[in-house]
């Protein structure tokens, strides 16, 4: 009896060491060599087909295609009154709402001390910052003569032009280029213990990148402490910066007195979609590196698939809420003009894109997320992100060129039909898979130090009978 | 090598108590806190260590930065559109509204502090430094090394206590290329 009981105690105590990447440490060096194994090992005929493929479409969809567009000019895309604002504003939206599950992830579960965030910090941090890229792009698509953008930049000149800081579309310049530069910051600061450790390990010209870019740190105690009060402040500091940025772009939308756009619910509608995308976008990420990378099952594991499918949940719940909300209150103004849009949406022509993100963005999620077993499956929970991002995609289609549609001239009714903006925007979502390849063979993509740290502080305890998880506080 | 010379003694530990007590025999021996240096793979705290609070101008620099960065939001947002030539006034809009000019403010507050804090850290850290110095890589494999300054005299006697200790070993730290 005794002996069964024992049995069954270390059972369970393997079953929680299999489970959880804190209590299941490896010594460091072997970390190391994995990381680096996974870094380093020469691409397969695979990779370099979905690379090459990835890089054609980015040369010709996004590149010459821009090309044309600034050779011939805005006509080539489907603007045109009253449909201004086309599919290159839906995808600058589209990725600064990806971008927002880098900081999420990385910052708001720093502070909030989330073990469950330290393999995946990293490869949450690069999405901010090549999203951030794809949404640049998409904004200097739609600008035109985007050779000009310097006269964006709030500075006298020869020209007498002032940018006017009054316009929400200056403050998405100064918003985006904060953001943009700070999560890259952010991003390279606990890289370097990473870097630093990839330039011990290499030779040739992988040893003089690592050298150039770990700075010369060796893990001083200084270092340490000046790294460590760096990042809790930029932990704390990027969250406000994280929530205007997308507060500012649902203004370009909010401040104008159009039907359907004139919200005061638009700022927090915004951010919660940004983290649904992001957060959908995030996990088809891990899925991937955890599917195709070498050893990645070690550092990836059904417990992070898990944690973020609980997100993924309560943060469907909380957009199911502020789109009701938004939707309560036009719907029961009785603007005639915002009737017309509301109807529009469900019974318009694209009315099947209207139901489609209510299912992928609501039905979807809940019908999947709830249910531990399924939401610990990384090819699952990644369908449901991938099914959340199109959703994601379709509200903001939605929301711009739809429902500038109607508005306050019927006579100026008109449907809008993308042109070039469809294969641009593709090349938009290549470059982002194109640049996670690369990046995938260049950086750590695991922090290990943040492993190595997280599994010092992890132990099994026994409370009476019960044998349980317990972290311990190191900072 | 006479008496007064210091020597560099680099011993490497494989956990973190052994190194802890070190640091605290080398203390009782008479080795000052400023003539030790402990590096390592990880954040191990000061605490941890027994050694003393590092201190960092990384929180002060930010606090600068951020101030800075609040300055030019200021000088953008009121004072800039009077350096116009030619003012425009919209209508009855007030010409420098609130609302709008807090949205500048913050971000180019945010900008500067953060931009700061991540100078601050090359700062206070001297990087890029691409000089020879002292180190041993095993350090990203999870050890941690001491690095201790020494007159001659002692060198003998201190590498046989940090041995006892649980060194694995105890060498003349020498500078090298990273």
């Amino acid at each position: 009896m005794s002996d069964n009981k024992h049995h069954a105690e270390q059972s369970h105590e393997e079953h929680l060491r299999e489970k959880h990447l804190m209590l299941d440490p490896l010594p460091r060096g072997q970390m190391n060599e994995m990381v680096m194994d996974a870094m380093t090992a020469p691409p397969t005929w695979k990779w370099w087909l979905v690379f090459g493929f990835l890089a054609f479409v980015v040369v010709y969809f996004l590149f010459y295609k821009w090309g044309v567009l600034i050779a011939k000019g805005q006509g080539e895309a489907g603007v045109m009154r009253p449909d201004y604002w086309g599919i290159f504003l839906v995808n600058t939206v589209f990725w600064i709402g990806i971008s927002h599950a880098g900081t999420f992830i990385s910052a708001i579960l720093r502070v909030f001390k989330a073990e469950f965030r330290r393999p995946f910090t990293r490869a949450a941090e690069l999405m901010t910052t090549f999203g951030l890229v794809q949404a640049g792009f998409s904004i200097f698509m739609h600008m035109g003569r985007v050779w000009i953008f310097y006269w964006l930049m709030p500075y006298p000149n020869q020209r007498m032009l002032w940018p006017n800081l009054h316009s929400p579309l200056t403050w998405d310049l100064l918003a985006i280029t904060t953001y943009l530069l700070s999560s890259t910051m952010y991003l390279f600061l606990p890289l370097i213990p990473d870097v630093a450790m990839a330039r011990d390990r290499s030779t040739g010209w992988r040893k003089n990148l690592y050298k150039v870019l770990a700075l010369g740190f060796r893990g001083t105690e200084g270092e340490w402490t000046h790294l460590r009060n760096a990042m809790n402040i930029f932990a704390f500091a990027i969250i406000p910066v994280m929530f205007s940025v997308h507060t500012i772009v649902s203004w370009d939308f909010a401040a104008a007195t159009r039907p359907g756009w004139s919200s005061t619910i638009f700022g927090p509608y915004f951010i919660v979609g940004a983290l649904h995308s992001g957060m959908g976008a995030a996990v088809v990420v891990l899925a991937v590196i955890r599917g195709t990378m070498k050893h990645m099952d070690y550092f990836v594991r059904g417990e992070h698939f898990d944690a973020i499918g609980k997100l993924m949940l309560i943060i469907s719940m909380a957009w199911a809420y502020f789109f009701f909300n938004d939707y309560m209150v036009q719907w029961y103004g009785g603007d005639k003009w915002t009737q017309q849009l509301l109807h529009f949406h469900e019974a318009g022509p694209l009315g099947w894109m209207w139901f489609a993100m209510l299912f992928t963005n609501i039905v979807l999620p809940w019908a999947i997320l709830w249910n531990p077993k399924w939401r610990s499956n990384p090819w699952l929970v990644g369908f449901v992100g991938i099914a959340i991002n199109v959703g994601m995609w379709f509200e903001r289609y939605i929301i711009i060129p739809i429902s500038v549609t109607i508005n306050r001239m019927p006579f100026t009714w008109r449907m809008y039909t993308p042109g070039i903006e469809v294969p641009m925007g593709i090349g938009t979502v290549a470059f982002f898979i194109l640049l996670y390849m690369a990046a995938s063979k260049l950086i750590p993509l695991i922090p290990v130090w943040e492993v190595q740290e997280g599994q010092m502080a992890h132990e099994l305890k026994k409370f009476g009978r019960e044998t349980v998880v317990s972290v311990s506080e190191l900072e | 090598m006479t008496e007064n010379q210091v020597v560099d003694l680099l011993a490497v530990f494989s956990d973190l108590a052994p190194a802890a007590d070190a640091v605290e025999q080398l203390r009782a021996m008479g080795v000052h806190d400023d003539c030790m240096n402990v590096i390592s793979g990880i954040p191990v705290t000061e605490a941890m260590l027994g050694r003393p609070r590092q201190w960092t101008n990384v929180p002060r620099i930010a606090l600068g930065g951020a101030l800075l960065g609040m300055g030019a939001g200021i000088f953008l947002a009121y004072i800039s559109p009077f350096l116009y030539p030619y003012p425009i006034q919209v209508s009855t809009q007030s010409f420098v509204p609130g609302p709008p000019t807090v949205v500048v403010i913050f971000e180019l507050t945010m900008l500067g502090m953060l931009l700061s804090t991540f100078l601050g850290v090359f700062l206070d850290s001297l990087f890029p430094n691409y000089r020879p110095m002292k180190y041993v890589p095993e350090i990203s494999d999870g050890k941690i090394a001491i690095f201790v300054e020494c007159p001659h005299v002692e060198e003998k006697k201190i590498t046989d206590v940090l041995k006892k200790l649980g060194a694995e070993s105890v060498k003349p730290a020498e500078a090298q290329h990273l």
